[in-house]
């Protein structure tokens, strides 16, 4: 067998084409390796090559998933390659949430075996890791080097149609998938080993993780906007101009709440936002593109809501770890309903 | 590093011949400025610049390495970088940017 | 957050673009926004019209906000 053919998908930011303001790229498809790619082909050893790259905006992606899937698709398809491999995406939302729904559509429509790698809180993970094999990365591009050596070696398990191991093992996120296997003790022995380990204080490892389902029910609906308290709260980061409590433009540690009381309309002189993920040209030109204060106070004083709430909170969306804006949000929920809100309106971008 | 940067290194380089350049990292952080000495000598690691897969091996030091503190004037660097030193974690960064030189510097 | 403000007892209705993920994290109650760096705007359009498009999307999550719903619901068009 000649060397393995790779077609490989990036983002406009590891492609060199630009950052957030060159994030609505449009697919677009060069030959050879690219950036990551280099990393992914030296990996291989010879063995492999990329023939292709295929490039896309994450925004792009993000806001026409079925148009770029399908040019995505085409261009991969042109090549006839042997596997496909997306990102490695790290904990860049829109970028994992793109290659896995690339993985996915290439390993389903095209046949051809694909993986991708991101960081297990990128949102793309939740969404993909049960139909495409997505290996763990750390949460930044430092992780480069050894997200690549661990996609190449099940890369090339697929390739060679190999029975692939446990997640542990071959470094993938958990799937979702039961095996049977025959296990030297019996069961009963096993729970009371785990049992007496447990008694003791001693670690001990369960045989099955319950799953984290936490779905929240709905809560009833408003009966009367007419006469109803609404909040707004945001991921996108809008902050008083001067970013005064120096909420993170990523990885946030901290929330903001701000007092819009006599505001009626946000501008480029008082309000700003301060994510780093998100081209910030239109919110700061006008943050009521992403918090719309100016249309909520209208429809306040036209007695369409009973009133807004005087606070708004903020936080910063991007790269934030799950824990944080949970720990967030459960803080100033209890103000929230402190202060009588009846209904919230969560904006993100 | 930052990707304006490597390109004025990647440029640099070009330049005046990759012999003839130094590399002076400041950094505060330990983690940061090896990362940085790894770009300029074996490559940007997070391939995402233009030193991506682009090995230069140039010389690098960071302020607070002996050989820097011991070829520049006393009185000029306690002024200078005497405060910081006391506060950063010398010896990590040391380990660090000393690590990537000893592994990839070609000068 | 979504789920947190919700799991205080306050209906939430979330505005965002990338459906998906929303759909992922559990919101119950969604409305598709215009896009990720201008979720409630468009610039490409004149003050007035943008601010009308705002309004448009607003009202729309105010109306989610009381229709009763069972399970994740995404309000479209």
């Amino acid at each position: 067998m000649g060397k393995l053919r790779i077609v490989h998908y990036i983002n406009q930011f590891f492609a060199g084409i630009g950052g957030e303001e060159k994030a609505d790229h449009k697919p677009e498809v060069r030959e050879g390796a690219l950036g990551p790619g280099l990393a992914i082909q030296a990996g291989f050893g010879g063995e492999a090559e990329i023939v292709a790259t295929v490039i896309c905006g994450d925004s792009y992606f993000g806001e026409n998933m079925e148009e770029a899937k399908a040019a995505v698709l085409e261009m991969v398809k042109g090549y006839s390659p042997d596997l496909f491999i997306a990102g490695p995406a790290f904990n860049a939302g829109r970028y994992g949430v793109a290659c896995g729904a690339i993985t996915e559509a290439v390993q389903a429509e095209l046949g051809i075996p694909a993986l991708t790698g991101m960081y297990i809180e990128n949102p793309g993970a939740d969404m993909y890791k049960k139909s495409v094999y997505i290996i763990s990365t750390k949460n930044s591009a430092v992780g480069m080097k050894d997200a690549v050596a661990a996609m190449v070696p099940l890369a090339k398990k697929l390739v060679s149609k190999e029975v692939i191991g446990a997640p542990e093992v071959e470094g993938y996120l958990p799937r979702g998938v039961r095996k049977n296997y025959f296990a030297d003790k019996r069961g009963s022995e096993r729970a009371v080993d785990m049992l007496l380990k447990k008694l003791k204080g001693e670690e001990f490892e369960t045989e099955y993780p319950m799953p984290d389902f936490d779905r929240v029910p709905p809560n009833p609906a408003v009966k009367d906007l007419s006469k109803a308290k609404i909040a707004l709260v945001t991921s996108g980061g809008i902050v008083p101009k001067g970013n005064p409590d120096h909420i993170e433009s990523s990885s946030a540690s901290k929330y903001g709440k701000y007092d819009i009381d006599g505001v009626y309309d946000l501008t480029v002189d008082t309000y700003a936002t301060a994510h780093g993920g998100y081209d910030p040209v239109y919110a700061n030109l006008d943050a009521d593109r992403v918090l719309p204060v100016d249309v909520l106070r209208d429809m306040e004083k036209e007695g369409k809501i009973g009133e807004l709430h005087r606070y708004f909170y903020t936080t910063v969306g991007n790269g934030t770890a799950v824990a944080s804006s949970k720990k967030f949000a459960a803080e100033f929920s209890k103000e929230l309903v402190a202060d009588g809100v009846d209904a919230v309106i969560l904006t993100s971008t | 590093m930052d990707l304006e940067n490597q390109k004025r290194v990647k440029d640099m380089a070009e330049k005046y011949g990759a012999e003839n350049v130094v590399v002076l990292i400041g950094g505060a952080e330990a983690e940061s400025a090896g990362l940085a000495a790894e770009t300029v000598t074996a490559g940007d690691p997070t391939f995402a610049g233009p030193l991506a897969g682009v090995p230069l091996g140039l010389k690098v030091y960071h302020a607070v390495e002996p050989e820097f503190k011991e070829a520049v004037d006393a009185g000029v660097y306690d002024d200078q970088i005497g405060m910081m030193e006391m506060v950063l974690d010398v010896d990590a960064i040391v380990a660090e940017v000393s690590a990537m030189r000893n592994q990839h510097t070609k000068y | 957050m979504v789920k947190e403000v919700e799991r205080a007892g306050i209906p939430v209705v979330h505005i965002c673009t990338v459906v998906p993920i929303s759909l992922t994290v559990g919101a119950n109650r969604i409305v598709p926004a215009i896009a990720i760096p201008h979720p409630l705007g468009n610039p490409a359009l004149d003050p007035a019209e943008e601010k009308a498009l705002r309004r448009k999307i607003v009202e729309k999550a105010l109306n989610a906000l009381t229709v009763e719903v069972t399970e994740q619901t995404v309000f479209e068009k």
